[in-house]
């Protein structure tokens, strides 16, 4: 009986089970996880291996602080490699914070930490537009432009001039934003939104800050990382425009409309009209054998959008090597981003390197470290916007190339713009070089146990290199027989030094930190432009300004300034139940003047762990965390022109007068009719040097709440955020003449706002596990106050129409009311010039029965009710599955594409969008697009609440699917790898009564695109 | 320790020398007192004469688009009645608005022009003349071109806030359009001219600067819209005959001061080879391949050549079917006063089946004939919206595509070639029209023939290579008894016609027939009967008391807080 007990002890006896443990998000080997079986505890080593002994079916605990616990079970093959995630909700997490980093525990302003391994896969080559609603309280809006970047509101709009957030890279505090920065080498992202957290940052934090860590090596083997995604990047929704045929019958309506004969309405399209019933009916549209009187262009029916747009192609590579010792750790990275561009001809290829390192020596005394970060871009200098907007303005009767071959372009009665295809053509071969160093040197060194000294010397500069070919053209009656090479070259940046003290201390439950230091930030931009014009040859290998014989010119400016801070901060913690923090900053600009240029900022913010008071801990076990805090503080503004206090003149000798009226100061004042002039100096600027800071004092509740172990947890947080002597420049009268009115300390206001966050973390059976989370967040803007000197920068009319006590986002302009149906309403409705049958009525707001300026109001405000996220993550064996939901709701827009897209008379020279073809006619009584008409009588382009839409949408921004390959490391020699298939915008819920292609971008051309992406992540 | 301490103390010091690094000085840039020096204060001189060229496609400085295409002489051409729009609701009146953007860019850049001369004048005036030796010259050069700016300002809008040197800038908005009535302010004008003329060389070194008789010239014209006296609705309610008298005079200056003649062939005022000719009195001066971008061209009509391949754009400002009907001549070779708009001269025999006064050949592009002198046939295909507009366009801005003075500066093009701001032939049509309305016409007669004489040889460059002319011209003298009897109600008359003429598509016919009180009577009947050939406009009409000026700019109403007074009837 006791042999068999025994030999059944030993069937199942104890066993070594061995495996690496490997951070998910990172792919990095962990050092120090907690292995935990019945009868043993191991730690992984450094390279992430470990070793213990259990019986195979018997369960394995792995932990690590900040990781989600893992329990599996022991394998009979002895064999198990462990990922562990990253755990969010975890209080031990450690948060950058400014100067210092934190335990999340701690913390008393209102920080964001961002879950990067919800975004890492977003191909957006911009790693700030893939936090698109999913923080709450920071608002991004993109468009779908190859080009652009992403703006960026942290608590909706505090200022009238820069809104922009400070990004601090590493300790390095840039404007830049992110565009330059490979996702891939991104470690962690916070979001400092209240002043208590962001003050220390001091002059440009009052938006708010975005702080981003790299990666640094770990401890460990050395490893290499390698992940390649391939996307495509299309439009699904765009402009619905009129064709050849369609165009006419549009003409056709509105020349019946006004009373004129079809036939007289355009050079180029013939009618055959009919009637029935007394009415002109359309028979025909009939198309001439030319469309020009030179007889180069047959009428054609050109799709212009598709003629410029293709799928894009977007190819991402990027490759890490790091190591780690006891003594030092080195990262090195490059990442390749090629994206071909959904305008032909547009393309951007990127090259980023990364090294960053760190020795200690002094027995781990002193550390000295860098990060190190170069960028390298090339992208072709096609005009992609004016392609798209192009393609939309062209008419379709003109075809892409003449009978010869030559360019196809305007004929006559068109508007004098450029055939797209031909911008694309003449333009693919000029480039654009980019290149941006970015980094710092840091020493730290311990000189008490309780005392750090550290001095870090950062570096941002960027700059652009081009040269261009302006090639010489014909396209329908637009021609250039000049052609013209430019070279041009710019370079900016700054240098950024950076002292701090740190002294930590605990005594029994006292735990304090102060931190003192310094910064001083010195900027500059240069550039210079050369241009000639007499090429003999027009192509890129030629284009040299040597090469060029007449018109040379040339040019150059350049600007400067600097900022100088002290800085301090004591953080206080007792029994970690109390938390308090208190900073003050005192900054010093360079654009004020020597008595307003340094001003100081306080903060001061509190917390309270209820969850570590006994009465909660002790019988509310189910609480896992809950603190409140409370935060106030004041932040400042500085973004005004380097040199708003003087009063400037500029030795302007000529600008170009094309569209806009020669701003120069030369004179052929001997009537010579050529050679080089007398030359004076333009009024620029008007000074005042009494500017001064503009400052923000924002006031931040918040709780933060975890339940059942922290499965459940979230944070909500109000805030008021009160802005005075905003900066600002308002219009001027134009009486002042050139260089306008100064800059002035203007207006105040307030905004008001909450965001809520609540995050769930759940298990269905053993095999699936799942993380919910969803935000949502909410403000209000309210001008305050409006001093004299910042009415006209306003929407109002600064009378008795002001916008005080209004949101600064607020619409001023008519309200439209419907369309005249009949003869009886015209003649009853007040005198609005222009009025007439099917025409917009506008509403008589003063009641004085006439329809003028003093009938314009405030109709609406751009500020949405609340924006709101949702993502979920679902994982099953090897799968994980994950999708986002963002939306904004009770938005209205000022959709201005309705301009052209429902007005044959607005825009006549162009194409029209295809709701024209259904727009009011006495057949049509119940159409809202007024009835088409060659001239705008009645002024219909005036803002009004015609072109105001609600543009709440609810969008899936990105599903994507993945497949864990890891248990492949048995056969192949990887340690980790992972496919995946992702999708971003695939889904669009809108508003029906919004009529443009886009909400979220309504007043651009370009749609969002959808981006269909397949990767591959792989460790060795 | 002691290391620790070292670099404590070095930091310490150097934060404390880093205040100093705060002081950053502008790049670039100039401070307004670095420019009070003789020779900088020569340059803002400078600067103020270069605001004279300063306007833009939309806002010429030459007026056509306000004094042309409003006066029944042009229409406002373009692609449709919906290409520039704000130009549409000016030439039908009708749709004319406070809001106009046009209407408040050319009142900005208007004031632009008078800010620029009122800087060069604050620093003229600090300087002593015996560091500045020419202090009075120059001060009296900034007052010119003020005056220019106002007097065009005062045209436009009528009550327009007047703003001098001696102004605080803080202050100008306290400054009221309506502080002065409309005569204070045509004095305040008269004011700058005459410093001018008392404080002007007669010749100046450089061409471009305004002399004596420019300022004298600028003199008589202001005191000649002066003389018309208005009432505050606009209506000319009597006619000052001591500020007619004043004109006589000045004119007679200008014409005895010897400097200026008529040129044998009119065409030379329209050619920039014959820039800054005898002719002449004051002209803004343009150039070309001068070192700026694009050539200080005269942008102000760069929209107004036709869509031919040598051009291409944009086919604006059209001589009116009227105007060329205007030029007809009867048999005795005098204007058709009463029936030359009974029938239509449009193209082909029509020109020469009937006769016709030859400035037509010089102001308008027939189809058929040679543009601008030149080897190129203006054709019908030239046109850009002929069923619109019909098929003229105008001669007098443009150059033609071979003149070295011609620039592409794509879509638009332009010249270096200079606009007149006063030409002699106007000084002797003032001091005719002067004459006349003093009951003295029979002194204006010589003059008026004059013009008719040098029209009636101006026709040597309107001839083909085999020697026939484009047209029929047929054109004579005013001669009492023998072709018509010079009374005053004729010499009038006659006078009206020939300054159309003289004068057409030139940006003065619209503030003609305001200041002479007839802009809505004569207008009104213009579209009655110029709206059966061109159907847009059966929109327009003219309001009487408040279409003779464009109203105050909407957001100049807004931003001045209820200093600035809307003008009547808007």
């Amino acid at each position: 009986m006791l042999a068999m007990l025994l030999l059944g002890l030993f069937a199942s006896a104890q066993q070594r089970i061995t495996g690496t443990v490997i951070h998910k998000e990172t792919n990095i080997p962990l050092v120090g996880v907690s292995v935990q079986s019945k009868n043993q505890t191991a730690i992984t080593d450094s390279s992430g291996h470990y070793s213990i002994s259990a019986r195979a079916g018997e369960n394995i605990v792995f932990s690590f602080v900040g990781m989600k616990t893992q329990i599996l079970v022991a394998p009979a093959s002895g064999n198990l490699n462990v990922t562990l995630e990253s755990n969010l909700s975890d209080l031990n997490q450690v948060v950058v914070t400014g100067y210092q980093t934190q335990k999340k525990a701690d913390l008393t302003g209102a920080v964001s930490v961002v879950d990067l391994k919800q975004v890492k896969d977003v191909p957006l080559g911009n790693p700030v537009k893939a936090l698109q609603g999913r923080i709450p309280g920071v608002f991004i809006t993109t468009d779908g432009s190859p080009a652009s970047g992403a703006t960026v509101r942290i608590r909706g709009i505090g200022t009238l001039g820069n809104n922009n957030p400070l990004y601090v890279i590493d300790g390095i505090p840039t404007e830049r934003g992110l565009n330059e920065i490979n996702p891939a080498d991104i470690e962690s992202m916070q979001v400092l939104k209240d002043a208590s957290s962001a003050t220390i940052y001091g002059s440009r934090a009052a938006n708010g800050v975005i702080i981003i860590t790299t990666k640094k090596g770990k401890k460990g083997a050395t490893r290499i990382d390698f992940n390649s995604s391939l996307s495509t990047q299309s439009y699904q929704t765009k402009l619905s425009v009129l064709n050849t045929e369609e165009r006419g019958r549009a003409l056709w309506q509105a020349a019946i409309n006004d009373g004129v004969d079809p036939n007289t309405a355009s050079p180029i399209y013939q009618f055959q009209t009919g009637s029935q019933n007394g009415k002109p009916v359309l028979e025909k549209v009939i198309l001439p054998q030319y469309i020009d009187a030179a007889k180069t262009m047959k009428p054609a029916d050109t799709k212009w959008f598709d003629e410029i747009s293709q799928v894009s192609l977007i190819k991402n590579n990027d490759l890490t090597v790091s190591s780690g010792t006891e003594k030092s750790n080195s990262l090195f990275s490059v990442g390749y981003y090629d994206n071909t561009g959904i305008v032909k001809g547009s393309s951007l290829k990127r090259l980023t390197a990364r090294i960053n390192t760190e020795y200690r020596m002094l027995n781990d005394k002193l550390t000295i470290g860098q990060n190190f970060m170069g960028t390298f871009s090339t992208g072709t200098l096609v005009p992609a916007e004016d392609i798209v907007n192009l393609a939309l303005l062209s008419q379709p009767i003109v075809p892409v190339h003449t009978i010869s071959g030559g360019w196809g372009g305007p004929a006559p009665g068109m508007t004098d713009r450029h055939n797209p295809v031909r911008l694309i053509e003449d333009n693919r071969q000029n480039k654009s070089r980019f290149y941006r160093v970015f980094g710092n040197a840091y020493a730290n060194l311990q000189v008490l146990p309780v005392l750090t000294l550290r001095s870090s010397i950062g570096i941002d500069y960027a700059g652009t290199y081009q040269r261009t070919i302006r090639k010489s053209y014909t396209s329908g009656f637009l021609s250039d027989p000049s052609n013209q090479v430019n070279t041009s070259q710019d370079y900016s940046g700054n240098w950024v030094w950076q002292n701090t003290l740190d002294f930590t201390k605990n005594i029994n439950k006292h735990s304090i930190n102060v931190l003192a230091g310094s910064e001083l930030i010195k900027y500059m931009s240069q550039n210079f432009f050369g241009s000639r014009q007499g090429y003999a040859l027009e192509t890129i290998d030629y284009a040299y300004l040597n090469a060029g014989s007449s018109n040379k010119d040339n040019g150059g400016s350049g600007a400067a300034n600097s900022l100088f801070s002290f800085f301090g901060k004591v953080n206080y913690v007792y029994d970690t139940r109390y938390l308090l923090s208190a900073i003050v900053r005192r900054d010093g600009s360079s654009r004020f003047g020597s008595e307003n240029r340094f001003a100081t900022f306080p903060a001061v913010s509190a917390g309270w762990r209820l969850s570590e008071e006994s009465f909660i801990k002790n019988s509310q076990s189910f609480i896992s965390d809950l603190k409140l805090r409370y935060g106030w503080g004041i932040t400042g503004n500085q973004s005004i022109a380097d040199n708003a206090i003087y009063d400037l003149y500029s030795a302007i000798y000529g600008t170009d007068p094309t569209w806009d009226r020669d701003r120069g100061s030369a004179y052929d004042i001997n009537g010579g009719n050529s050679g080089q002039l007398p030359a004076g100096f333009t009024k620029t600027q008007r000074g005042n040097k009494f500017l001064k800071w503009e400052s923000t004092t924002q006031s931040n509740f918040g709780i933060d709440y975890g339940f059942f172990d922290q499965k459940l947890s979230g944070s909500i947080d109000y805030f008021i955020k009160k802005t005075s002597d905003i900066l600002l420049t308002p219009p001027s009268l134009a009486v002042i003449g050139e260089g306008g009115d100064p800059t002035v300390n203007g207006a105040s206001m307030v905004n008001k706002g909450f965001e809520g966050v609540v995050n769930y973390d759940g298990k269905i059976g053993d095999q699936v596990s799942f993380s919910l989370s969803f935000n949502i967040a909410t403000y209000r803007n309210r001008i305050t106050r409006l001093p004299e000197n910042s009415l006209t920068a306003f929407p109002g009319n600064g009378n008795d129409k002001v916008i005080i006590n209004r949101s600064v986002n607020s619409f001023y302009g008519y309200v439209a009311d419907g369309i005249f149906q009949n003869k009886e309403e015209v003649d009853n409705s007040p005198a609005q010039n222009g009025k007439g049958i099917g025409r917009i009525r506008y509403k008589d707001m003063n009641g004085d029965g006439m329809i003028n300026g003093d009938d314009r109001d405030y109709i609406g405000t751009a500020d949405p009710d609340f924006t709101y996220g949702f993502n979920a993550a679902f994982s099953w064996k090897h799968f994980d599955l994950s999708f986002f939901f963002q939306g904004v709701k009770g938005v209205m827009v000022n959709n201005g594409t309705k301009i052209y897209t429902d007005f044959s008379s607005l825009w006549p020279g162009t194409n029209w969008g295809s709701r024209t073809l259904n727009a009011w006619t006495p057949d049509n009584p119940s159409s809202t697009i007024p009835a088409l008409t060659l001239v705008n009588r009645n002024d219909e382009g005036r803002f009004s609440t015609y072109y105001l839409e609600p543009g709440s949408y609810l969008r899936l921004r990105n599903v994507q699917i993945g497949y864990d390959l890891s248990y492949l490391s048995n056969r192949i020699h990887i340690k980790r790898a992972k496919a995946y298939l992702q999708s971003s915008n695939l889904l669009t819920f809108k508003s029906k009564k919004f009529t443009g292609p886009d909400p979220e971008a309504p007043n651009s051309t370009y749609p969002i695109p959808v981006i269909w992406t397949f990767g591959l992540n792989l460790s060795l | 320790m002691k290391f620790h301490l070292y670099i404590l103390a070095g930091l310490a010091i150097c934060l404390l020398s880093c205040g100093k690094t705060l002081d950053q000085a502008p790049q670039g840039v100039i401070s307004g007192q670095d420019l009070n020096t003789p020779e900088n204060v020569e340059k803002m001189v400078i600067a103020a004469y270069a605001g004279l060229g300063n306007d833009n496609i939309h806002t010429s400085f030459s007026l056509w688009p306000w004094g042309s295409m409003r006066s029944g002489d042009a229409y406002k051409g373009g692609d449709s009645p919906g290409d520039n729009t704000d130009w549409h609701n000016y030439e039908i009146f009708s749709g004319n608005r406070p809001e106009l953007g046009n209407t408040d860019l050319m009142w900005y850049y208007l004031y632009i022009g008078v800010s620029r001369a009122n800087d060069a004048l604050r620093r003229v005036n600090s300087l002593d003349s015996a560091a500045f030796p020419k202090k009075k010259i120059r001060q009296a050069e900034a007052r010119f071109i003020r005056g220019h700016f106002y007097f065009l300002l005062k045209i436009l809008y009528k009550h327009v806030p007047f703003i001098d040197e001696t102004i605080a800038e803080k202050d100008y908005g306290t400054v009221s359009n309506v502080a002065l009535s409309n005569d204070e302010l045509w004095n305040k004008i008269a004011d700058d001219f005459r410093f001018g003329m008392d404080n002007l060389p007669e010749t100046q070194p450089e061409i471009g600067r305004a002399n004596r008789s420019a300022a004298t010239a600028y003199l008589a014209k202001t005191l000649l819209y002066q003389a018309y006296v208005q009432d505050d609705m606009n209506n000319v309610v009597s006619i000052n005959a001591q500020k007619l008298n004043e004109v006589i005079a000045l004119c007679d200056k200008v014409i005895n001061s010897g400097k200026y003649m008529l040129n044998d062939d009119f065409a030379k005022n329209f050619l920039t080879q014959f820039d800054n000719s005898k002719e002449s009195v004051f002209a803004v001066q343009f150039s070309k391949d001068d070192g700026t971008p694009k050539g200080r061209l005269n942008m102000g009509v760069a929209l107004n050549y036709p869509m031919n391949k040598e051009f291409g754009c944009c086919g604006f400002h059209l001589p009116s079917q009227n105007l060329v009907n205007a030029f007809k001549t009867d048999k005795n070779g005098l204007p058709m006063f009463d029936h030359f708009n009974d029938a239509d001269a449009k193209e082909g025999a029509d020109f020469t089946g009937n006769t016709f006064d030859p400035r037509l050949d010089h102001t308008v592009a027939i189809p058929g004939h040679p543009y601008k002198y030149s080897r190129f046939i203006y054709e019908k295909t030239w046109a850009r919206a002929p069923q619109i507009y019909g098929y003229f366009s105008s001669l007098k801005e443009t150059v033609a595509p071979d003149d070295p003075s011609f620039q592409k500066i794509p879509p638009f093009m332009s010249s270096s070639k200079n606009t007149d701001v006063i030409r002699f032939d106007d000084v002797l049509l003032w001091k005719a029209e002067a004459l006349i309305q003093l009951n003295r016409q029979d002194e204006a007669l010589p003059l008026i023939n004059a013009i008719r004489s040098r029209a009636q040889t101006s026709t040597a460059r309107l001839k083909y290579a085999d020697g026939t002319y484009y047209s029929n011209y047929k054109i004579s003298i005013y001669q009492p008894g023998v072709n018509c009897t010079w009374t005053k109600d004729f010499a009038w008359k006659a006078l009206i016609w020939e300054r159309r003429l003289e004068f057409a598509m030139e940006g003065n016919r619209f503030f003609d027939l305001v200041r002479w009180g007839i802009a809505a009577d004569y207008l009104n009947s213009y579209f009655t009967s110029e709206s059966t050939k061109r159907v847009y406009l059966k929109d327009a009409k003219f309001t009487k008391n408040k279409d003779e000026y464009l109203p105050i700019p909407l957001n100049q109403l807004n931003y001045s807080r209820g200093v600035y007074k809307q003008n009547t009837g808007w």
